[in-house]
């Protein structure tokens, strides 16, 4: 717009002569100056929001985590790890009973979610159309079900009908399943996915079938990302407390039998934190610092297969 | 290109809509449909056929869960529908004394603490993703990101007990008072500062959508192209103009899933906002009214119920689940159709050969 402003004259070498290129040159030299100190200026003010945008996330998060140790550290002993809870106003005790249900309970719904993830995953790998898109859909909108709906479910669909011994462990693994395969489907299908097409080709050209292709070139190529997937689905399963708290009853002793009702780690934790006394409040403490490491373990454990597998297959 | 279409709408291996969208130059998607035709169809033998038992026997149990799920649930619930008909929504009074059952009160104080929780946790969390992908130097956005992808699985029971022990105090004592003593703003917070409430939800629940929220940000941020980047450098650009022209737009429906993603969690979080809601069952006047959301009220409400009470408190999960779905399915239709447009960004897997590529 500065430039119009220049005398206008139709004579070129006027326009040519080195005064009046020093005089364009000064004004577009200022312009460009002014625009650029304007916008490195909007640029910082915008990059310090970001910055206290970033302190006022941690803050709290930092808290939760500095907390959780700082308390459950106290709270912890070589005992806590191997008994039972202690009556109540008798000092000591663990939480055996809740490492153990929970040790149980996760590794059966593991134990029916994998499988099922598996298939389901292979399906909408191998097809195509509308079946498929369908499942997927449905697979993404049950990924967003509310733990607490699964766990009334899994009360309707079990302890309704059978009474009183439906509340057991098995009843919780059922409801962490449910919660678990819509994660590991969309896991499993991710990593699939990555396999090289390349790969399916050859397999197929060498006239292999595809119960062999899945099996020696899909899970082979896959597994690592599968794994990864199915680890994470097992540490969101760990830690959630909604499936359990209508299912799985609570017990005071050591339960190893899934068919009875059993003790969870997240079950104490709402159980004990809610108490107003301050030894169930440090159990509730300790127990939570324990859930933490556990589901921290297993997702550490899962990055670094992810990582380890990506590192290598360059 | 076109005659191999008939053959891979047929069955096969293989994606199936995105082989339209595909580039003209990668045609192994139609490759591997042709082959997968001529092959894996015409020889299905006895091995083949176990192998497909398998595989429809997991889809079968999949869906009958999810038949199963919205069957039972729904039939349970029946009773309580009937008895109480529309007014099981629109209604605000809750008294199983009297038989009345209306979540109105329920289904609001949901919407406020997921609403406020997103207020709070959607700049936070995008500003967040952003400093940490794109302003702050690798060496400590690196260390910083996996921290926070990790937070991500933190249970929400142990945040829950974190805001019951040590929140709730907290804000009794200072936040409470403090934000009533702000003028305009501290007639939003009237009435008695009991730490629990309303306000204290929304920030337990901005708290454990946080991670989620940076995370999936962050990466989607990362998707978008070098050459994108570049090519906003190249016009003169600052690196916030980059940032604000060609990597948000870019990422937009990433982030979106993210917001999506967090709102269903928020929406059907039960267990740590029991802990922190307080329980009230009367429409909220003030952030510092205790409440009960939807999720709450469940955990509050299931174990004393029985008989068309209990059909109610099921009722609840119902008009949650209606809830959660309809947040996920919208979110996926608003997502949809942008991964269609011509102008889509590439795909990763798509970007990386040009970024490769580049020094020759």
């Amino acid at each position: 717009m500065t430039l119009t402003s220049e005398p206008s004259t139709h004579d070129p070498s006027e326009l040519l002569s080195p005064a009046s290129v020093e005089r364009r040159r000064d004004v577009v030299r200022q312009a460009s100056r002014s625009s650029l100190r304007r916008r490195r200026l909007l640029g910082n003010a915008t990059r310090a929001v970001c910055y206290v945008a970033l302190c006022i996330a941690l803050v709290p998060l930092a808290a939760l985590v500095g907390y959780t140790v700082d308390r459950g550290v106290q709270g912890l002993s070589w005992g806590f790890f191997t008994q039972v809870p202690a009556p109540y106003g008798v000092p000591g005790g663990g939480i055996a009973n809740a490492i153990v249900g929970t040790l149980i309970i996760v590794g059966l719904a593991a134990v029916m979610a994998i499988p099922v993830g598996l298939a389901v995953a292979l399906f909408l790998v191998e097809r195509r159309g509308r079946v498929a898109a369908a499942i997927r859909f449905v697979a993404d909108v049950m990924s967003g079900i509310p733990s607490i709906a699964i766990g009334i479910y899994a009360y309707a669909l079990i302890v309704v009908p059978l009474g009183p011994s439906g509340y057991a462990g098995i009843t919780g693994s059922f409801a962490l399943a449910v919660l678990m395969v819509p994660i590991i489907v969309r896991a499993d299908e991710v990593a699939m996915r990555a396999v090289p097409d390349d790969l399916w080709d050859a397999a197929l050209a060498l006239g292999a079938r595809r119960s062999r292709v899945a099996r020696s070139v899909v899970l082979r190529n896959a597994l690592p990302g599968i794994v990864t997937g199915n680890l994470l689905g097992v540490a969101r399963a760990v830690g959630e407390t909604a499936p359990l708290l209508f299912t799985i009853f609570g017990s005071q002793f050591l339960e190893t039998n899934p068919f009875k009702p059993m003790q969870a780690m997240p079950l104490t934790i709402y159980t004990d934190g809610t108490q107003a006394d301050a030894h169930l409040q440090s159990v509730a403490w300790a127990t939570a610092l324990v859930l933490l490491v556990f589901v921290l373990v297993l997702s550490i454990g899962a990055r670094t297969i992810a990582s380890y597998a990506t590192r290598h297959a360059r | 290109m076109v005659h191999s279409v008939g053959i891979v709408t047929s069955g096969g291996p293989g994606a199936e809509s995105e082989a339209g969208t595909r580039p003209a130059g990668s045609t192994s998607f139609e490759r591997r449909g042709h082959v997968a035709a001529l092959i894996a169809h015409r020889h299905r033998r006895p091995g083949g056929r176990v192998y497909t038992a398998l595989r429809w026997g997991g889809v079968l149990i999949f869906v009958a869960v999810v038949v199963s799920l919205v069957v039972s649930l729904v039939w349970q619930a029946a009773p309580a529908f009937r008895h109480s008909g529309f007014s099981f929504i629109f209604s605000g009074t809750w008294d199983p004394d009297t038989e009345k059952f209306g979540a109105g009160v329920f289904i609001v104080d949901t919407l406020l603490t997921t609403g406020l929780g997103l207020l709070m946790a959607i700049p936070v969390g995008i500003a967040t993703a952003v400093a940490l992908s794109e302003f702050l130097p690798r060496r400590l956005a690196g260390p910083l990101s996996t921290a926070i992808d990790l937070l991500a699985a933190v249970p929400s029971i142990v945040v829950g007990l974190w805001a019951l022990l040590i929140l709730v105090p907290v804000f009794e004592r200072d936040v409470e008072p403090f934000l009533q003593k702000i003028p305009l703003v501290r007639h939003l917070f009237t009435g008695e500062d009991l730490g629990t409430g309303i306000l204290l939800a929304s920030v337990v629940l901005a708290v454990m959508m946080l991670p989620t929220m940076v995370a999936l940000t962050r990466v989607a941020l990362r998707g978008v192209s070098v050459a994108d980047r570049e090519a906003a450098l190249a016009l003169g650009g600052t690196q916030w103009q980059v940032v604000r022209r060609a990597v948000i737009p870019g990422a937009r429906s990433g982030i979106e899933a993210a917001i999506t993603l967090a709102m269903g969690r928020a929406l059907g979080e039960a267990i740590a906002v029991s802990l922190v809601i307080g329980g009230g069952v009367s429409l909220p006047h003030s952030l510092l009214d205790t409440g009960t959301t939807l999720g709450s009220a469940v955990v509050n409400f299931f174990s004393e119920s029985s008989g068309i009470q209990r059909s109610a408190v099921i009722g609840l999960v119902v008009v949650l689940l209606a809830f959660t779905a309809v947040a996920n399915i919208g979110g996926q239709l608003l997502i949809r159709p942008r991964r269609s447009r011509g102008y889509e960004r590439a795909e990763p897997e798509e970007v990386a050969p040009t970024g490769e590529g580049a020094p020759a």
